[in-house]
Order: C-alpha cells, then sequence, then structure tokens
C-alpha cells in the first residue's frame, strides 16, 4: 500500500484514491485549517488557507531505488512553493509537513488568515455566526494577535435579501465561492455568481433574479463566515444557547437526516446532518420552515365535543375515559383506525396492537403523495416520512378514504391532516364518533368528536422508514409537560443544561405542550380496557417489532445509532463476521 | 548580437505598405510557410514541433517559455476537439505591441497560428483581443475572411485532409484575462477566474480539451522560423532567448513607440538611441523594462545592461513583454508605484485571498504615504505585505502587484522615507 508521511507520522492510503491531501489529513484526525473547501464541491483553492509544505523522495532513476542523506534517510525534494492541500493529491512516499511542524507554514496561514481578516467586519457580538464560525475558530487557533490594518475597510452591501429565505451581509463575505459552487454542481440551479472585483466582489444573483432554489438556505450552512444568513433565524439566538439534536425531516419521504435546535423548549431552527447514505450534507428549504409546526398551533390538553360542534378541553382521565366507554358501546367491526405515513413506526405499531387485541381488523392509512412535487435531488413525491413503515406494519393502504370510511361507527385518525389534505371531508366523519390522536390544530382536529394531543417528532425518539426503504430514528428535542431534559437520557443536553440555572434555561412553561407520546396514551387506553399489554419506551417497542415482524429483523435503535440508519431489506442483517 | 541591431531589418512588421491586405502578403512570400508545412513532404507535425523547439522561440507574453517545447506538451489526438487559443488580451500597463501586429501584420500571425495548429494537429484556433481593441478587432476579422476566401483557413487546406478553423472573441476588459486560464474561462463564456494547475490546458484546457495558449508575437515568429530555419532564428539577437522583438517603450523619451529590434540590445542603446533620449533633456531615473509588473531598475543599474531574460535577471528585472516604462528624474515613485498598486488592485479577480486583500491593503498604505500620513513603519509592512504575496496565489497577478512594490520600496527607499510623516521620521 502506498504510504505517506505526515509530520512524522507513517499513514497508507488507497491506490488510485481521489481523495484530496487535505481530506485525507481530515479523516486522520489531523487538522489543517480551510475555508473554500468543501467535501462534497470541486476544490477552487481560493481562500489559500490550507497550505502545507510539500516534498517527494529522490529515486534514481536506474536503480529505482530511493536516494538517502548521509543520515541514511530518503533524500527529499522539496515543492518550491507551498501547496493548497486541498488540491494537492497524493503521491507514494510524500513527504508533508502540516503548520505543527513547519513554522513557514504556520506563518503562511497566519498570513492569509491576517489578509482575510482586513476587510472582514469584526462584529462577531452581533453576527448571526459566532460560535460556529469557522472563521472565528480558525482565527483563535491559527490567526493573528492584534491587527496592523490601519486604513479604512472596504463596505460593501449589507442586509440583502438575496430571496425569499436567505439576506446576504457582503461585508463578511471572504469570496470562498462555496456557495456560488453549490448553485453550480449541488442544486443546479446556478442563481449565484459573483460580482464585481477584487475585495469589493461578492455573491449575488443576477439583475432582477431572487436567490428561489429550493435548497437555498444550505448556503447558509457552508457559509464560513457570516455572509449568508437565514432570513428567518437571524438575530434569533446564539448557538451556544441552543440544543442540538439528531432528527429525521418529516415534510417528505427523503428521510433527510437533520438536527434540531432548540432554546427555551422552541425549535428555532433546522440543518442538514451529514448521512453520505441519505442526503449526504443537505437538505431542503421545505424542511428547514417546517420547524414551525414543532411550536406554533399545537394541540394541547385533550379537547373533547360537548355540545354541538363546540370543543372544549378536558382533562387526560376523562379523554381516556370517553375514548374506552366509546369503544365499549360499540363492536370492535364498527372501528376503522386510520394509521399514519406521518407518524413513527413506534406509533403506528402501538395503535395498531391494542387495536388488535380489542379486536379491530379494519387498519387502513392513506397516502400522501403528490406527482410532481419530487424532484432528482432531496424532494420525493410521497410528502410523508413513513408510508414504507406504515404499510411493513401492515396497514392496508387506501385508495378512497371515503368509501373506507363509510360503513365505520367509530373512527379513530391518528396524525393526518385527512380533511385538510381532503382525503376526506368533515360531512364524512358526521354521525359517528370520530377520535383524532394528533400533534397540530387543523381542519381534521376541528371536526374529530375527541382530540387527543400526541407528541410531534421533536418531543419523542422513534423511527421512521424512508421511501428507499431506510430505517432511521429522531431523538426527543425538546420537553413536554411531562417530560423533562435531565430525566430523559435520550434528550439531548445543551450548555446552559449542564452548567446553567433555572434563571438561563428552560423556565417558559407555556412552551411545553400538554400531550403524550401515542404509545403512552395507548398504555392508559389498554389499562382502562383491561387488555394485558404495556409498553416501555420506544426502544422496547422497537426491540418487540424487531422479534415479531420479519421485515424489521435484527433493527434496534443501537444499530440505527450506529450505522446511521438501516436499509429494510433482505441485506438489512450485518453482514456476518467471519 | 547587440551590436549589429542598428542593421536589423523588421520582419514582424516590416516597413512594406498594405501588408495587412492578403495579396499584398501574399505577393511578399505570405503563406508560403503554412503550405509548405500542410503539403510538403518534408514536413510532419512533428517536424514542426521540433523546428520551433530549435528555434527557442520563447513565449513573447512575458512568461519567456520556449514555444516548441510547449506545444510538445500537447498529448496525442484521440479524435477530440484540442484548441489552439491565442492570446492578445494585453492589458499591463506598458504593454502594447500585439496591436502592431494586428493592425500592420495580421496574415502574418494568422499563418503562424495555423502552422501551430497543423503542428498539434489542432483544428480550432480562438484569438482572443482585448475589446478595447476593437478597430484592430475588425481588422482582424476582415483578415481571417480574406484568408478564409483564399482557402488557407477551413476545410482541407490546400486540397489535404487537415481542416480547422478560426474564431476570434474579445473580452470585455478585465486584465486577469490576459492570464492564460482565466483566457480560457473567458472564451468558455464566463467569469475571469484563473484555473487551479494542474491539470494544465495541454491535458485539460477549453471545455476540458487539450489546450495550447500562445501569445499573438510569439505566433507570428513561426511562419518565419519555418520560412528560414531555426537556426537563421537562433543567429538572432541573444542566444539564450533569441529574435526579434517587439519593444514597446513608453514613459519620458522624445520618441516613443514600438520598435522591432533583436532582443540583446542594451537598454541605454535602445533609450537614447532608439527612443531618442529623454524628453526635455532630463537626466533618466529609473526604467520598468518589461510591463509594469517587472521590477524596476534605477538608472545606475542599467550600464551594460541588454534587453534579454538572462541580463535583466542578473540586474534583478524581467523581460517581461518588453514594454519598456521609461521615467526621468522628476518622476515621483511614490507616485508612481501607488499609480502601479492602484491598477493591480483594481485589476485583481478577487479569487485567492492574498492577491484580492493584499492589492487593496497595499494600495490604501502608498495612498496614505502618497499623501504625507504614512509612516515608516508602513514601509516595512508593505515589504511584509510583498512576501504575504508572492507565490501564494493561483495565478502571478499576486506577484505581478508585490514586485513593484518591493523593488521599488527598495530602490528608492529614500524618497520613500522622505514622503512618510516628518515627526515620526525625526523620531526614527
Amino acid at each position: 500500500m502506498p504510504e505517506i508521511f505526515i509530520d512524522g507520522q507513517r499513514y497508507e492510503f488507497e491506490e488510485g484514491t481521489d481523495k484530496g491531501l487535505l481530506q485525507f489529513i481530515l479523516d486522520n484526525g489531523k487538522e489543517v485549517p480551510f475555508f473554500c473547501y468543501h467535501p462534497s464541491m470541486s476544490a477552487p483553492a481560493n481562500c489559500r488557507q490550507c497550505y502545507v509544505k510539500v516534498g517527494t523522495p529522490v529515486k534514481n532513476r536506474e536503480t529505482g531505488e530511493y536516494e538517502l542523506d548521509e543520515n541514511g534517510e530518503r533524500e527529499i525534494r522539496w515543492f518550491p512553493k507551498m501547496q493548497t492541500s486541498c488540491t494537492m493529491q497524493m503521491q507514494d512516499g510524500m513527504v508533508v509537513q502540516t503548520q505543527e511542524t513547519s513554522k513557514e507554514v504556520a506563518r503562511a496561514q497566519k498570513d492569509t488568515m491576517e489578509l482575510i481578516l482586513v476587510n472582514h467586519p469584526l462584529d462577531c457580538p452581533i453576527c448571526d455566526q459566532a460560535g460556529e464560525c469557522p472563521l472565528q475558530i480558525q482565527t483563535y487557533k491559527y490567526g493573528p494577535e492584534g491587527s496592523r490594518f490601519e486604513v479604512k475597510k472596504v463596505h460593501k452591501p449589507k442586509r440583502v435579501e438575496l430571496g425569499p429565505r436567505v439576506t446576504l451581509d457582503a461585508e463578511r463575505c471572504i469570496n470562498c465561492t462555496r456557495c456560488v459552487r453549490f448553485t453550480e454542481e449541488i442544486s443546479e440551479t446556478h442563481q449565484l455568481t459573483i460580482t464585481s472585483r477584487g475585495d469589493k466582489n461578492y455573491p449575488t444573483t443576477a439583475p432582477g433574479r431572487e436567490f428561489d432554489d429550493p435548497y437555498s438556505m444550505n448556503t447558509i450552512d457552508i457559509c464560513p463566515v457570516g455572509a449568508l444568513t437565514s432570513t428567518d433565524f437571524r438575530f434569533k439566538a446564539r448557538v451556544w444557547e441552543m440544543n442540538q439534536t439528531p432528527s429525521i425531516d418529516v415534510t417528505n419521504g427523503k428521510g433527510t437526516n437533520i438536527d434540531i435546535w432548540t432554546r427555551d423548549n422552541l425549535v428555532l431552527r433546522i440543518t442538514p446532518r451529514y448521512n453520505g447514505e441519505v442526503n449526504d450534507h443537505w437538505m431542503s428549504d421545505a424542511g428547514r420552515e417546517a420547524y414551525r409546526r414543532f411550536n406554533e398551533n399545537r394541540i394541547s390538553r385533550p379537547a373533547l365535543k360537548l355540545d354541538g360542534d363546540n370543543q372544549s378541553k378536558t382533562s387526560w382521565n376523562n379523554a381516556i375515559e370517553t375514548f374506552a366507554e366509546t369503544l365499549e358501546a360499540g363492536k370492535p367491526e364498527d372501528v376503522l383506525v386510520i394509521g399514519s405515513a406521518h407518524a413513527s413506526v413506534e406509533e403506528n405499531y402501538a395503535l395498531m396492537k391494542i387495536f388488535n387485541l380489542w379486536g379491530v381488523n379494519n387498519f387502513k392509512f392513506a397516502p400522501h403523495i403528490i406527482e410532481g412535487a419530487g424532484d432528482d435531488f432531496l424532494l420525493t413525491d410521497d410528502q410523508a416520512p413513513n408510508t414504507e413503515g406504515v404499510k411493513l406494519l401492515g396497514y392496508e393502504e387506501s385508495s378512497d378514504l371515503k368509501s373506507d370510511i363509510k360503513d365505520a361507527k367509530i373512527v379513530i385518525m391518528f396524525s393526518d391532516e385527512l380533511i385538510d389534505r381532503e382525503v376526506l371531508s368533515p360531512d364524512d366523519l358526521k354521525g359517528k364518533f370520530s377520535i383524532l390522536l394528533s400533534t397540530n390544530e387543523c381542519d381534521t382536529s376541528k371536526a374529530a368528536d375527541l382530540v387527543i394531543p400526541v407528541t410531534c417528532i421533536a418531543e419523542h425518539a422513534a423511527s421512521y422508514v424512508n421511501v428507499d426503504g431506510r430505517i432511521q430514528r429522531s431523538f426527543p428535542a425538546k420537553e413536554t409537560k411531562y417530560t423533562h431534559r435531565s430525566l430523559d437520557l435520550e434528550m439531548s443536553q445543551g450548555r446552559l443544561d449542564r452548567y446553567g440555572t433555572n434563571f438561563d434555561n428552560w423556565v417558559t412553561e407555556d412552551n411545553k405542550v400538554d400531550c403524550a407520546p401515542a404509545w403512552e396514551i395507548m398504555n392508559r387506553l389498554a389499562d382502562r380496557l383491561g387488555l394485558n399489554v404495556e409498553f416501555g419506551s420506544p426502544r422496547d417497542i422497537m426491540n418487540e417489532i424487531a422479534t415479531s415482524n420479519p421485515a424489521f429483523e435484527d433493527i434496534s435503535y443501537e444499530r440505527m445509532d450506529n450505522e446511521m440508519g438501516v436499509n429494510l431489506n433482505p441485506s438489512n442483517k450485518k453482514e456476518a463476521t467471519a | 548580437m547587440a551590436s549589429d541591431w542598428k542593421s536589423f531589418e523588421p520582419v514582424l512588421i516590416p516597413d512594406i505598405p498594405n501588408l495587412e491586405k492578403i495579396d499584398v502578403y501574399e505577393k511578399n512570400g505570405g503563406y508560403e510557410s503554412l503550405k509548405k508545412v500542410v503539403t510538403g513532404n518534408d514536413w510532419t507535425p512533428e517536424s514542426v514541433v521540433n523546428e520551433v523547439k530549435a528555434a527557442n522561440i520563447r513565449g513573447r507574453g512575458g512568461a519567456g517559455f520556449n514555444a516548441g517545447l510547449k506545444w510538445s506538451f500537447m498529448p496525442k489526438p484521440d479524435g477530440g476537439p484540442r484548441y489552439l487559443a491565442c492570446n492578445g488580451d494585453e492589458s499591463e500597463p506598458g504593454t502594447f505591441k500585439d496591436r502592431k501586429i494586428f493592425e500592420y501584420n495580421p496574415h502574418l500571425f494568422i499563418e503562424g497560428a495555423l502552422i501551430a495548429a497543423y503542428a498539434m494537429q489542432i483544428t480550432t484556433i480562438y484569438v482572443y483581443v482585448r475589446g478595447e481593441y476593437i478597430s484592430w478587432v475588425k481588422m482582424m476579422e476582415k483578415a481571417l475572411q480574406d484568408a478564409r476566401d483564399k482557402g488557407y483557413i477551413g476545410k482541407n487546406l490546400f486540397g489535404t485532409d487537415y481542416s480547422v478553423e478560426f474564431e476570434i472573441t474579445y473580452g470585455a476588459g478585465a486584465y486577469i484575462c490576459g492570464e492564460e486560464t482565466s483566457m480560457l474561462e473567458s472564451l468558455e463564456g464566463k467569469r475571469g477566474y484563473p484555473r487551479v494547475k494542474p491539470p494544465f490546458p495541454a491535458q485539460k484546457g477549453l471545455w476540458g480539451r487539450p489546450t495550447t495558449i500562445n501569445n499573438i508575437e510569439t505566433l507570428a515568429n513561426v511562419p518565419l522560423v519555418i520560412k528560414n530555419g531555426s537556426d537563421w532564428f537562433k543567429g538572432i539577437g541573444a542566444e539564450n532567448h533569441p529574435g526579434p522583438v517587439l519593444y514597446g517603450i513608453s514613459g519620458h523619451v522624445n520618441r516613443p513607440g514600438v520598435y522591432e529590434l533583436p532582443t540583446g540590445v542594451p537598454v541605454m542603446e535602445l533609450i537614447n538611441d532608439v527612443a531618442q533620449g529623454i524628453r526635455g533633456g532630463k537626466k533618466l531615473k529609473a526604467l520598468i523594462p518589461g510591463g509594469s509588473s517587472t521590477p524596476v531598475l534605477r538608472a545606475d543599474q542599467l550600464e551594460g545592461i541588454s534587453m534579454d531574460s538572462d541580463s535583466l535577471r542578473e540586474a534583478g528585472s524581467m523581460m517581461g513583454t518588453a514594454g519598456m516604462i521609461v521615467m526621468d528624474e522628476d518622476t515621483d515613485m511614490v507616485d508612481a508605484l501607488w499609480r502601479i498598486s492602484h491598477f493591480y488592485h483594481h485589476e485583481s479577480c478577487g479569487q485567492c485571498t492574498p492577491c484580492r486583500e493584499g492589492t487593496g491593503w497595499a494600495e490604501k498604505i502608498l495612498l496614505k504615504i502618497k499623501n504625507g500620513d504614512g509612516e515608516i513603519r508602513d514601509l516595512d509592512l508593505l515589504l511584509d505585505l510583498t512576501t504575504q504575496m508572492e507565490g501564494r496565489t493561483i495565478c502571478a497577478l499576486a506577484d505581478a502587484a508585490a514586485w513593484p512594490i518591493r523593488h521599488t520600496i527598495n530602490r528608492f527607499r529614500d524618497e520613500f522615507e522622505a514622503r512618510c510623516k516628518k515627526s515620526v521620521h525625526a523620531v526614527a
């Protein structure tokens, strides 16, 4: 195997790899500062930050042997100039010095950083990127102390709304061109370009055009400074005040891996989480904007129609009692359970299991497909995150829910806005007792006789099967009335959770929704109905599914965590270890 | 060779009336070299490359690389397109010699480009001309059409299998588009940004295909080499940098202009005899030998120096494009350097950090010094800044911006110190 020596340490690399030297250094746990390089895009080498010193061993042309110096070491012919490691291809025997072992490299990196900073506004205290800004971080690690720049900075346009979702502060731009390359190489809309020359340049759109690329907000993530900001998120929070929780995008069937960012129990933003098998580094703008559903318009505390069409809030005990009495007053064959492709595998399973035990055998779901809504990238025609999962659990796909519902006297709807998306109309529910377990207020919740609030993906651990048959899971990101970060081991903890007091964080009870996970509600219902079943946790439910449903064989939260999701197909089992 | 430059008869822009007309050009032996190589049994593409390599035509665009050697870097034809890109985007202050070829002898360049294309088995030639040269562009277009009408461009040249197309493109006016890879970007219809090398254009040039880039003047030498032989060419001018050269002399001389002479002419003879001395009988103060990016030389450094790469390197400068800027004793070097820095700041494409930020910072410090607000430490800062820029960017624009700063300050430091703040100066 070819070898390479970095700062005196020997590494082996795969022959024929097209991986650049910088990526190899990063992959091996070492660090070289960089700004313009991004592993999923071309390397323009324009920030000139990732300099390293490179040499190759001298070989005797006749013998093919390495020539040795007086110490018996290989003679190294150093490149006359320093090289940008992002564009440097590795060669067998290559010798590399980074800033750790070469003063020349450290000086060059410091020089470049000084130049980047001369026209960059030193507005970290107000910049939205503060706390997660590579320029800020690397300046502390590799930059100059103080400034020798005593002349006037260049002033470029500020607060430019490039499009509906992205705002530019051109003064902060360091011209890394990541955003331009994103629209050229990833989203392929070519909506951004660099305008003007020299230190006056900045990214913008063509005159009269707006940056409305459906993936435009990815440029915010990859901008290594605070030049491109989310118009929505600007000035809402500092990153160190927030908790970052891994989750899954539920706005379509791709199952994009995301991070949910919360503060004061509100989701403030969603960013993509790297998964090379699903979404690489990217996500759609629609997925990011969905965070509002986690905060706003939530169904909080159960509600019951007592007189006519007017719903009234009621207690959990009364809601469960009403639910049970309704079931007891009817026959199992009168019950239609409508599962949801918008809800998790565990929730749908718990629902199905309880009602199965009660004798119900009519389980349907209405797929949420919009033909043509997808693209060749991350958007799919399927608008739900778990269509495959619901099918695998045994829910029958309904092509005409209006007729399926006709004979039912008790309709149990679960986390699906069936009326809002015109699968059903309010009239279809007339004369029946309708029960909705769901997350957000909508026309469907208004029409139901009994409404029971359930946790959304931001509030529970659960798994979802994407359009490609890959099962991936979420972690709870925000508290409900009945959960607490420090008591729920699945819940991420941020700096303020660990080091703050109640005065710093989690003090607003108003932001906690009075809801419960569907499986907990099913536990209470089962208890009331005298069914001998109790779910312990979503993890337990998944373990149960894995042992009872062949499609989910060997699936566990541990595997999903370790493998960043698992493909549910015959190869879902790990290859047998020899 | 320097001694007989006075008897040299121009060959690139000879004194033949109406040479831009194809009939006149043909009457004077025009396109015979092309015919010779395309139809002659003695010539193969390889032998043309070897002849040009042997002649040691060193690129006239500034870098001075052996043109034939550059041609030999082209990979073997694989059936796909390959290109010759002719660089006529001269934008550097002090450089204005290609336009003479466009104006007086366009067919010599066209013939040279066609021979080069044949030698490298290229079937498409692009000429990139600075947009401001619109009148010369029109003349070139006319010359190309005449050559096409006569069958020198197009299908089956001289009844052979070899076909070639020739197009002219003009840039919108950015210095960086004269940098070879930026020119390729511009030819492809994109923003002029230099490309990272490797891959070099011979491997991956226009639209990802093998491409050779030559300067207009370089190509104009090619028919002469084919016609007269490489030994003839090597017998002109300096040994290691042979051939005729278009010297563009500007500045404080009595007769500025473009002069065709051999390489290796003593600098002082060029100034005093060819350009007829310093304007107003003033003394010579400084010379920029090859376009504004080449390091300035003090008058006392010019004794015994001739215009060829070896001699100028010894003196601490470069031949560049042979665009000589002559400065008399009244020249304010602070002002002159600020203006040069202003140019490079204005023309930096902004792609690489050291150039984008360094050129602007340097210009601002120089403006401060120019306005009498500078301090001695600013000079050291400027010198430090040049080390932060030189050799740290994709293309050589940062070098071109750094060298004038470093050398002008080092060679005229007294003048800069005198301009700095008096109070600080006194303390210093």
